[in-house]
């Protein structure tokens, strides 16, 4: 029979196999920790966990993270363990003054500050030796670049013969357990750390390698990216993720399955990829901080975005890097520059379709979520094709969006503004703008990989590497190839409307064969002599 | 002041250069690329805009033309490959024509064969002067100092003087520019220094180098001009005279060598089309400036009197160079820009004023 193992007045069942800590927090009972992780080993180097344990009458203090939890009572704030506690936190401000958790914690206890003096030099140390940085380097992703030097006060964390770690994979687990922000990588190595980042969010959010794609995912599971994971750059190191996951849902054996499916029909609905402004020099992407695809731009603005909405411009942060967070600047001046890699005989001659109506409509949301902020649009053409979009540029136009007809040719900067040249057509004038941030209305291109898919299918491409429809008039969904469909931008740059009409279409030839029960034949199916007849038939015709 | 469109202009100005202006679809991009466009004075959009439109009149009135000194952005930027730098170049021929009231240069840009027939009329000329003279050495040398003298007086007088002056009437005159009286002073006051310099060069990006080039050819050029004809190279016996002599007349040849080259080589994008009357200048003034160092070098080696061909040569070259190079041809840029800096000083000078009387 389970003995008991009172916390707080609480009963639980004792289990020496377990930790006091784990029980009180199986309870719900809160004891504040330092030095614990939960995919570590018990360590007890803070102490801050104490607690008053009482058996037979007894009473003494223990660290609540190592201590069985055997059969007796534990109280995890009684007088003797606040007044224990208050001392600790003495000593670690004297050992760590700056650290910020250390003094919101000392808050809380009410430790006093000064009241120790340490033999360590100045006020910047913020290290409390946890160790946690150490045990998990070593203990969880085996590389060990980290480790004790001294004894006593004069123990530090350090690299072996203090000199930049070759080993470190800069993972920045170290600096991501730390609990004062106390360690840093570029005291660990030289080598450059960059950080992982999220596709969907087109790059302007950090992502862990363990993570969800983007909120709606099919199917909404977690994913493991292998170039990143330590399990499989460092020989099956680390498996937090799978001892912290309660499901055991974490394999990390899963390989990528190849399935061979026998169909009569396909539809290729491939999709594009964005041009790179990188190309174009002049509009300085890359190098300013501010210019921004429209991409980037719309991940900005949706609601699920690094920054819940807000538009906002780059700032630094601690390393000086330029990073997109919530609490930057609101720009007061917006400008977007239509036709960047459409129209143009140095990148591609043919117009995009859909980017005039998209760089309206974020001009739109510019004015709706910035009312103040002065937008601008240069344009060469502003193409409004559809059913309503004439009348939607008309409405941006009254929400006080300026349209300038001269497309801007370069941008520089100016006092952290950036300076756009553009001749204004109309009004016979050169406008050289200032702008807190630039909107560049990229083209559509066909993915990298749309001649080498049209090789695998034995589908056409056109010189620009759409796909090929079998008459552009009559038939735009099939191509020449037998049973195999087109929808969707990979035939051609068009908005979502269009798509959906097009797949919709495409769906309903696949219905139709399958109702058939045959397949249309292709051209490419005939044979000579056949195609010959036919040709002969529509001649006579003409006669 | 009404002016006629005229879709013929285009077909006419291809003799004056090779683009496909017609292409442009008026994007803008090109007048903001350029380094040296500013309030009032825009350009090549507008210039093209005009050409395809064939308005003759606003074409000759403008000094935007001058104010371009084909650095290549505009074409190498412009997303229809319509080429407005060389449009900007084919003006300038095409200006340098208009202003000329023999109509001579208008008739050397179109027709190959005038030029060179016109060529070997002079070269023949030359040669005639000099069986007049029996090709007596010193009667001839004699002959070619003073046809220097009086070639660049009556050169200037005849020819380029008026010319300006017809620049004058179309840039200022016909084009109505209203300058008020006390912004003339201003206007002209940098004319010299632009012309000695071309500084507005250097505004454009990445033009170091080619400034540097035409500033030491033409530092040479006129030293060996001033050299020859004022300080009598060929029959001075002062040391330092001759070597300056060398010196700008090496300087004139290796300059001219090098800009063949990039000519030939077509790295730039403005070294991409030459017209025929790019060659016919360039190769001359390298031939002046090579003739002109060895005839000396003979006259020091005592080899002149036994080849005096080589004499016969550079007067021939010269002559060519004073009465249809310089008059007619590229040299004319030397003053053009010059003073187009200044018209369009009284341009952008009208302006302001008429936008402070509108206030």
């Amino acid at each position: 029979m389970p003995k008991d193992l009172i916390i707080n007045g609480i009963r639980a069942d004792s289990d020496p196999s377990k930790t006091v800590l784990e029980v009180a927090q199986g309870l719900g009972i809160h004891i504040p920790t330092l030095c614990e992780h939960k995919a570590l080993t018990p360590y007890g180097a803070c102490r801050i966990c104490i607690v008053e344990t009482i058996w037979k009458g007894k009473s003494s203090l223990h660290t609540a993270c190592t201590y069985p939890a055997w059969e007796g009572e534990v109280k995890t704030n009684s007088d003797v363990v606040l007044k224990a506690r208050k001392m600790i936190l003495e000593l670690m401000l004297a050992e760590a003054p700056g650290a910020e958790d250390i003094q919101k914690l000392a808050e809380e206890y009410g430790a006093e500050k000064g009241k120790y003096k340490v033999h360590r030099a100045g006020t910047e140390n913020l290290c409390i030796m946890c160790g946690l940085c150490v045990r998990i380097c070593t203990d969880i992703m085996k590389v060990g670049a980290i480790g004790f030097k001294e004894r006593g006060y004069r123990r530090e964390i350090a690299t072996p013969f203090e000199k930049y770690s070759d080993v470190c994979t800069t993972c920045g687990a170290c600096v991501f357990v730390c609990p004062t922000n106390a360690i840093k990588l570029e005291d660990i190595t030289d080598k450059k750390t960059t950080s992982i980042l999220s596709e969907f969010d087109a790059g302007l959010k950090e992502r862990y390698p363990v993570y969800m794609p983007f909120p709606q995912a099919v199917p909404n599971k977690f994913i493991i990216d292998k170039d990143n994971c330590m399990y499989f750059n460092n020989n099956e190191a680390c498996q937090i993720c799978k001892e912290v996951c309660e499901f055991k849902a974490i394999e990390y054996g899963m390989k990528d399955e190849t399935i061979e499916v026998e169909a009569g029909n396909i539809i290729v609905a491939t999709g594009f990829k964005i041009f790179d402004p990188k190309r174009i020099e002049h509009f300085g992407y890359g190098r300013f901080p501010n210019v921004f695809t429209s991409l980037e731009f719309e991940r900005m603005v949706n609601a699920s975005g690094p920054t819940s909405g807000e538009i906002v411009l780059k700032s630094k942060d601690e390393k000086g890097n330029w990073i997109i967070s919530p609490d930057g600047d609101k720009p007061g001046s917006v400008a977007l520059i239509h036709c960047v890699g459409s129209r143009d005989e140095n990148y591609n001659k043919y117009c995009s379709k859909v980017c005039c109506m998209y760089s309206l409509k974020l001009a739109h949301l510019v004015k709706e979520k910035l009312p103040d902020a002065e937008v601008y649009e240069y344009y060469i053409d502003m193409r409004a094709f559809g059913k309503g979009y004439e009348e939607f540029y008309d409405r941006i136009k009254e929400e006080g969006v300026n349209v300038i007809r001269g497309r801007t040719a370069k941008i520089e900067e100016i006092n952290g503004q950036l300076l756009l040249r553009s001749e204004d057509i109309l009004n016979d004038d050169l406008i050289e703008q200032k702008a807190d941030m630039v909107i560049l209305s990229v083209g559509l291109e066909p993915k990298e990989d749309s001649v080498d898919m049209s090789n695998k299918l034995g589908i056409s491409t056109n010189e620009e590497g759409w796909f090929v429809e079998a008459n552009s008039n009559s038939d735009p969904v099939n191509t020449h190839t037998g049973g195999i469909a087109i929808a969707g931008v990979c035939q051609g740059p068009k908005d979502i409307p269009d798509t959906v009409a097009q797949a919709s279409a495409a769906a309903s030839r696949v219905v139709q064969s399958i109702l058939k029960g045959k397949i249309k034949q292709s051209i490419k199916d005939l044979s000579f002599e056949n195609i010959e007849s036919q040709a002969k038939q529509i001649s006579k015709i003409k006669e | 002041m009404s002016d006629r469109v005229n879709p013929e202009l285009v077909k006419r100005f291809r003799k004056y250069g090779t683009g496909d202006w017609n292409a442009c679809f008026h994007c803008g991009n090109c007048t903001a690329v350029c380094s040296l466009t500013e309030q009032g004075i825009l350009f090549p959009r507008k210039e093209i805009r005009a050409m395809q439109m064939g308005l003759t009149n606003k074409l000759a009135s403008s000094p935007e033309p001058w104010m371009c000194y084909y650095c290549g952005d505009c074409s190498e930027t412009c997303p229809r490959d319509a080429n407005p730098g060389e449009l900007m170049m084919s003006l300038r021929r095409w200006l340098i024509a208009k202003y000329d009231w023999t109509g001579l240069a208008g008739l050397f840009y179109r027709s190959l064969s005038a030029l060179i027939m016109a060529f070997v009329l002079v070269a023949i000329g030359v040669v005639a002067i000099g069986f007049a003279k029996d090709f007596n050495h010193e009667a001839i040398m004699n002959f070619g100092h003073s046809l220097e003298f009086y070639l660049i007086f009556a050169v200037f007088a005849l020819i380029l003087i008026p010319n300006i002056l017809r620049m004058f009437y179309y840039s200022v005159v016909r084009a109505k520019v209203n300058a008020p009286f006390g912004s003339y002073i201003a206007a002209f006051g940098n004319l010299f220094v632009h012309m000695f310099t071309q500084v507005k060069t250097l505004k454009c990006d990445k033009q170091t180098i080619r400034w540097f080039e035409h500033f030491m050819l033409v530092l040479g050029y006129l030293g060996l001009l001033v050299i020859t004809v004022y300080l009598n190279w060929f029959e001075t016996e002062n040391q330092i005279i001759i070597y300056l002599g060398y010196i700008t007349g090496g300087l004139v040849f290796v300059f001219t060598f090098l800009l063949m080259i990039s000519r030939i080589k077509k790295t730039k994008e403005l070294n991409k089309y030459s017209h025929q009357t790019d060659w016919f200048f360039i190769i001359w003034l390298f031939l002046m400036g090579l003739t002109a160092f060895l005839v000396r070098l003979f006259i020091d080696t005592n080899l002149l009197n036994d080849h005096f061909w080589l004499y016969m040569i550079h007067l021939i070259v010269i002559s060519q160079w004073g009465i249809l190079l310089v008059p007619f041809g590229k040299w004319t840029h030397f003053l053009y820009r010059s003073f187009a800096v200044s018209f369009a000083n009284l341009k952008k000078a009208a302006l302001k004023e008429k936008l402070v009387t509108a206030a």
